[in-house]
């Protein structure tokens, strides 16, 4: 036992030695967490607002004017720019000026007048699909409201009595992120997607780079155990990363003001956890790719996608097809997601967290396991 | 230029290559891999959004709000607490992402002639989702009005607006569309750099740079001959992104193929410019993949790919002005989704062609350098 922690603890120190030599590499890993977490917290929103807006008044009445002034008011669209000409919405859709177009046909406030049925045109530009649906649903619920006031009006002019009908009106209230940052939200999910990044990628290369620079024979002749030399190659990342927890725990807690309501001790335990199987993975990698090019982008693949498509950190996972949602099951960042979630913004515990726990704890055992039979069989042949 | 040495630095590389048939199987496999992932994890349409409604009227007018609610394909009414202080629970454990509140007196405000308000509260923590849902509630709301004053017996006959409401580019709205194009570019810059970020630094570690600078090669023949091999794989990639996302996915093209290949090329040199530079000026081939990685993320999160520019704080707009993929997104979805031509997108052409000078100058010149030392 304690010549298993004597070795252990000397494949560890020659990690931390190779890393302590390279200062550059050791300013990037403990910075750019943080640089990525300050960025990203705010740039992850499909938040739609004040899509630009372009107005071509044919009319040039002050009943189309009244009727552009209700695009104005709105929160939803920003009008950008007025035009006479029909081409106009072409040519700003073309340079991605204006996402929405309100045309307004000659003869609009007459047609109004004579008490008919005014035709406008409203054109969205669908490259953007997001904005586009919002922008169409907000235009259709525009004009309905518009129209039905003009009616009203007319009514009551006409001495029609129209007293019973009431306007139905909506009220949006937005919970847990009503300044349109999600900061709340993001960054318990926001802090696994930056440890996976930061963490499989090392270890993927890191037994290929013994076999690349001929050390890995000089490692089978001693006496370590390959169990040995993986929890030694894994422990210096597992501290590094885990540096980067606090820090970004600390920068979001105090910096963002999120709060954290749940257990701290289930936090760590998760994080430590969390840590350990994503460096297992890279682990994995490293003990069946051949070249650290492969390993590089084989990391690249098996830790950046997961964790930012498939752990539910700002695409939500019931949105997803079954086949896709089954996917996300097999890999440890959609548990960490979870459990970051649950205990920043819920306040759970222990006592509500523990599947994920039980989870991540059967990956990391699973991915370490994995890696020291992959490379046993490699080493072996 | 002697391009007898140009080809065999290539052949050199190309050896290397077959050598490690994994690597080519995952630089096959990666672009389909993203394909189907984002396709049908980012490019999700919203429909059947788990919706609350708690009803504090129990009238006609209230019941026909809950059942337009259940009626609409967008909403999935799977709660109906009694009181609004359930919601939060609902709310809290993701059981809901819309909550519809029809306060008590609604049919009499209405009556009344008064204005009704409807409560829609929307969980922003997924802003994808709510922004649809409270567009897509206040169109129920606004259709639910016209109706009733329909059943008034104004239909037909009054001034009123018929607006008609067309998507221009994307009529169906559908995400993949915009999202496929993105790719193309997103894969190239993923494989190119994650390659040539080894490249220099690889050679430097084995030693074979030094053998190779004291061959007669000039640094621009290097440079030729270790890119090549790399642009032609990255090539192959971005046509299967291309036709996989046209035969399966169905994106339609409307532009030029010649915007399309002009702006790829383009994007190309800034991210073969990119990768070398990150090789140069990195010691190890642990830092150049950091370095790498460090920079590809801030590429896909801030360019637009994903999370809309428009939706980012004023101060964090221009970070994403400096990032090439972002005009290449331009470029790319104008031509495939709108079918811009030169003219229009000379813009983000322009601004690619200064990238890919500038970078890829930059690269040359440290190249100079790293060589007289």
């Amino acid at each position: 036992m304690r010549a298993t922690l004597t070795r252990m603890g000397a494949v560890s120190r020659k990690e931390f030695l190779h890393l302590g030599r390279d200062k550059r590499m050791l300013a990037m890993v403990v910075l750019m967490p943080i640089l990525q977490l300050l960025l990203f917290a705010y740039a992850v929103s499909f938040d739609v607002e004040d899509v630009p807006t372009i107005v071509i008044d044919t009319d040039h009445t002050t009943t189309s004017q009244a009727y552009v002034a209700q695009y104005e008011a709105s929160p939803f669209f920003d009008v950008v720019a007025h035009s006479d000409a029909l081409s106009a919405a072409d040519t700003a859709f073309d340079r991605g000026e204006a996402k929405v177009a309100v045309i307004i046909p000659a003869g609009f406030a007459d047609a109004l007048f004579r008490g008919e049925r005014a035709e406008v045109a409203v054109l969205v530009d669908g490259s953007d699909p997001n904005s586009a649906t919002v922008a169409q649903s907000y235009s259709v619920a525009l004009n309905q409201l518009l129209s039905t006031q003009i009616t009203e009006d007319w009514a009551s002019r006409q001495g029609l009595d129209l007293s019973s009908v009431g306007v139905l009106e909506p009220r949006i209230r937005t919970w847990y992120n009503p300044d349109r940052s999600s900061a709340d939200f993001l960054i318990p999910g926001l802090m696994v997607v930056i440890l996976a990044i930061l963490t499989t990628p090392q270890t993927a290369v890191s037994l290929v780079r013994e076999r690349t620079l001929g050390t890995e024979e000089q490692l089978q002749i001693s006496p370590m155990r390959r169990i040995e030399l993986m929890v030694g190659k894994v422990a210096p990342w597992a501290v590094i990363a885990y540096i980067d927890v606090i820090a970004i725990t600390l920068i979001g807690v105090l910096g963002f003001g999120i709060p954290l309501r749940g257990s701290v001790a289930a936090l760590a335990v998760g994080a430590a956890l969390f840590i350990v199987s994503a460096l297992g993975m890279g682990l994995v990698v490293s003990a069946v790719t051949p070249s650290e090019d492969t390993a590089n982008i084989a990391a690249m693949l098996i830790s950046l996608l997961p964790a930012f498509l498939l752990s539910g950190f700002a695409f939500p996972l019931n949105q997803m097809p079954v086949i896709v949602q089954g996917f996300s099951y097999v890999f440890p960042a959609r548990y960490m997601v979870t459990l970051s979630r649950e205990v920043f913004l819920k306040g759970a515990g222990f006592t509500e967290v523990w599947p994920e726990l039980v989870a991540l704890t059967l990956t990391t055992v699973a991915l370490i396991g994995l890696a020291t039979i992959l490379y046993g069989r490699r080493s072996s042949r | 230029m002697n391009p007898r040495r140009v080809r065999l630095l290539m052949w050199k590389e190309f050896t290397q290559l077959r050598r490690d048939p994994l690597l080519i199987r995952l630089l096959i496999l990666m672009p389909v891999l993203q394909l189907l992932l984002f396709g049908y994890v980012v490019a999700v349409d919203i429909s059947h959004i788990d919706t609350a409604v708690v009803d504090l009227d129990h009238t006609t007018v209230s019941r026909t709000i809950d059942s337009s609610f259940t009626a609409s394909e967008y909403f999935n009414v799977t709660h109906q607490p009694a009181t609004e202080a359930d919601i939060r629970a609902l709310m809290d454990s993701g059981a809901i992402q819309i909550a519809v509140v029809i306060p008590e007196g609604t049919q009499d405000a209405l009556t009344r002639g008064d204005v009704a308000p409807i409560g829609l509260i929307v969980d922003g923590s997924d802003t994808q989702v709510s922004s649809v849902a409270g567009a897509y509630a206040s169109r129920i709301l606004a259709s639910l009005n016209a109706t009733r004053l329909a059943d008034q017996g104004l239909s037909g006959t009054g001034p009123g607006l018929d607006a008609r409401v067309r998507v221009e580019f994307n009529p169906t709205l559908d995400p993949i569309n915009t999202m496929i194009p993105g790719l193309m570019a997103v894969i190239m810059m993923i494989s190119l750099l994650a390659i040539m970020s080894q490249a220099v630094v690889k050679e430097r570690e084995s030693g074979t740079l030094e053998q190779m600078f004291v061959t007669p090669i000039r640094a621009s023949e290097y440079l030729l001959g270790k890119v090549a091999p790399y642009a032609l794989l990255a090539t192959v990639q971005m046509l299967i992104v291309a036709v996989v996302g046209m035969t399966w996915f169905r994106v339609p093209f409307n532009g030029s193929w010649a915007v399309v290949i002009t702006g790829l090329a383009l994007f190309m040199l800034s991210c073969i410019g990119l990768g070398l530079f990150v090789s140069l000026m990195s010691r190890t081939r642990q830092q150049a993949q950091q370095a790498m990685v460090f920079i590809m993320l801030p590429f896909m999160i801030l360019s637009g790919f994903i999370f809309p520019i428009a939706s980012m704080p004023a101060w964090l707009q221009p970070v994403s002005a400096v990032i090439p993929l972002t005009y290449i997104l331009e470029v790319l979805r104008g031509a495939f989704v709108k079918g811009t031509g030169f003219v229009d997108l000379a813009r983000p052409l322009i601004a690619l062609a200064v990238f890919a000078v500038v970078i890829l100058g930059a690269a040359i010149v440290a190249m100079r350098r790293r060589i007289t030392d």
